[in-house]
């Protein structure tokens, strides 16, 4: 098994780790992973395509066309990236007129849009390819934390098109989380946005910022370790987002904030530094120092 | 505001005077009417007044016309009607044409607006957006700050019973907007990073040490480490007219 590895942005160029953990995670479970060399962003969702729809689907069909070439599935690891790549896919494919204009101006490029692949999420692979029963024995070191489940919003919507788990009351994620030891513990508006997409993070941080804030009040409530993600603008936004609340608000949540490639990673015993865990602007120390009173430091 | 408490005067009959002059008002502004019924139960002092009016007709006619507070502004006629030189009739088909189709089948529920998180703490209202643009009013859909407000979570989408796109209605609708001039300074500027780097979050020099540090290639496998990929980006930016959208000047590389 093997798959076009999409970067992204904010994964390989602000959280490394996660990169690393999921090349180190992937290449254990014996799944290929093949750089789509100059592969570019996405480009974001409801920023490009905010702008302009054309623009934003001809750059994201160029991504889809260098995992053509190489014959291989996309995996991505960020919402944001699977919402533009899976939308365009899935758009060109059902639209011949679209398709037409799209290639037309990758012509331009010297590139063309055939249709030949599918673009899969890092959380659906782990979950329908590896299953849970694989990665259960991939665990080595044992979580014992109470985390709140982040799922974020381009991973499963809109359903109609991606239909990979019910929108409203999804079980993926919690279930990959479970099998690290982890315990998802339910907390209010769980699948409510972070409040980072749509542009409304750079536009308009404050407003961004009350989603976020919000989430984590209500993560706080529920009494966990951490919150999990599957995306990396989530992932900043939760991390640096702290931070922001903070100096803006005044209030302080002090809630690690990891990737679920990180959180495989550290059940796997790769350590805090190796996840670049140890950079995070809301520092992980509080989760780590947890799992390391229950394994001894270890 | 002072529109509602003032109708809650009426309401609780703390103020007999405020609800003749609404009464007054009233032939001419039937969105008052509207607001009553829809805004709270009639009292049983106002289901009285109503079945005795004719009488007094006469005696309210040559009263003075009661001054209009100008926060009142649901009653100034002339910024507040719609008249047919605000309707773009291209407007919803543009929208339509571009892939939301189902933008014409909104029968305005609310259920997106009850479930949006951005309208919990914002003015943004999506089921107001998808009436006007519906309706063709282009400038004011275009020209609202609130368009921005939303995170495309589709939360609206999802639970909308007539699966209308709600969120391609919006994404094209700020394409408009973007078209006029509406795109604001920080948007521009990340549209500029991506002709420039071909990456919206481009890397910096402390990512590539962390990346250095865990054995990963300082510069990641992307558009960062192949210059040909970044012209193959810049020709298809160039050829869709990306950066006269954004203002950008191909020969300085600066926004303008």
């Amino acid at each position: 098994m093997g798959f076009a590895f999409f970067l992204g942005c904010i994964m390989n160029n602000r959280y490394p780790g996660i990169e690393k953990a999921t090349r180190v995670f992937m290449d254990k479970l014996g799944i290929e992973l093949k750089d789509m060399e100059g592969a570019s962003c996405c480009p974001a969702p409801g920023v490009f395509g905010s702008f302009d729809r054309t623009t934003w689907a001809s750059v994201a069909a160029r991504n889809i066309t260098i995992a053509e070439d190489m014959g291989m599935d996309v995996m991505t690891e960020c919402n944001g990236c699977f919402g533009s790549l899976f939308e365009t896919n899935h758009m060109l494919k059902e639209d011949e007129e679209m398709k037409e204009k799209i290639n037309q101006v990758l012509a331009e490029a010297g590139r063309e849009y055939k249709g030949k692949v599918n673009v899969r999420h890092f959380a659906e692979i782990l979950y329908n390819d590896v299953g849970l029963d694989k990665l259960a024995e991939m665990v080595t070191n044992p979580l014992n934390l109470n985390v709140a489940v982040h799922y974020g919003c381009h991973f499963l919507k809109p359903s109609e098109e991606i239909d990979i788990d019910n929108p409203e009351k999804p079980t993926i994620l919690d279930e990959l989380v479970e099998v690290t030891g982890a315990k998802s513990v339910p907390y209010r508006d769980k699948m409510m946005c972070c409040g980072a997409g749509g542009g409304v993070r750079s536009r308009d941080l404050e407003v961004a910022l009350d989603f976020t804030r919000e989430k984590l009040i209500n993560m706080k409530e529920a009494g966990v370790d951490a919150v999990i993600n599957v995306c990396p603008f989530c992932h900043l936004q939760f991390d640096v987002g702290q931070t922001e609340i903070k100096d803006k608000f005044g209030d302080e949540f002090n809630l690690p904030v990891f990737h679920l490639a990180q959180l495989f990673g550290l059940a796997m015993g790769l350590s805090a530094e190796e996840l670049t865990a140890d950079m995070h602007l809301t520092s992980t120390d509080p989760a780590l120092k947890k799992l390391d009173e229950i394994t001894g430091g270890e | 505001m002072s529109m509602l408490e003032r109708l809650k005067k009426i309401f609780t009959g703390e103020d007999e005077e405020a609800k003749k002059k609404v009464k007054k008002a009233e032939p001419e502004t039937p969105t008052v009417t509207e607001e009553k019924k829809v805004g709270q139960p009639k009292t049983p002092k106002e289901e009285a007044e109503k079945t005795k009016t004719p009488s007094t007709e006469e005696e309210k006619k040559e009263k003075p016309k009661p001054k209009r507070s100008e926060s009142m502004t649901i009653l100034e006629r002339d910024e507040n009607l719609i008249k047919p030189e605000d309707i773009d009739e291209d407007f919803a088909q543009q929208i339509k044409d571009a892939g939301a189709e189902t933008l014409e089948l909104c029968f305005q529920c609310g259920t997106c607006t009850g479930s949006c998180p951005s309208g919990r703490r914002t003015p943004y209202r999506i089921r107001q957006i998808v009436r006007k643009s519906l309706m063709g009013l282009k400038q004011e859909v275009i020209s609202s700050e609130e368009l921005w407000m939303c995170t495309t979570c589709y939360a609206c989408q999802e639970r909308c019973p007539r699966k209308i796109k709600i969120v391609d209605i919006v994404k094209l609708a700020r394409n408009e907007a973007a078209k006029a001039g509406f795109m604001g300074p920080v948007h521009k500027a990340v549209g500029s990073f991506v002709i420039k780097t071909g990456h919206g979050v481009p890397i910096n020099p402390e990512t590539q040490e962390l990346r250095k540090r865990v054995g990963l290639g300082e510069l990641p496998p992307t558009t960062h480490q192949f210059p040909g990929a970044l012209e193959e980006v810049q020709k298809i930016m160039k050829a869709t007219g990306f950066g006269e959208l954004i203002g950008y000047n191909w020969e300085t590389g600066e926004l303008e």
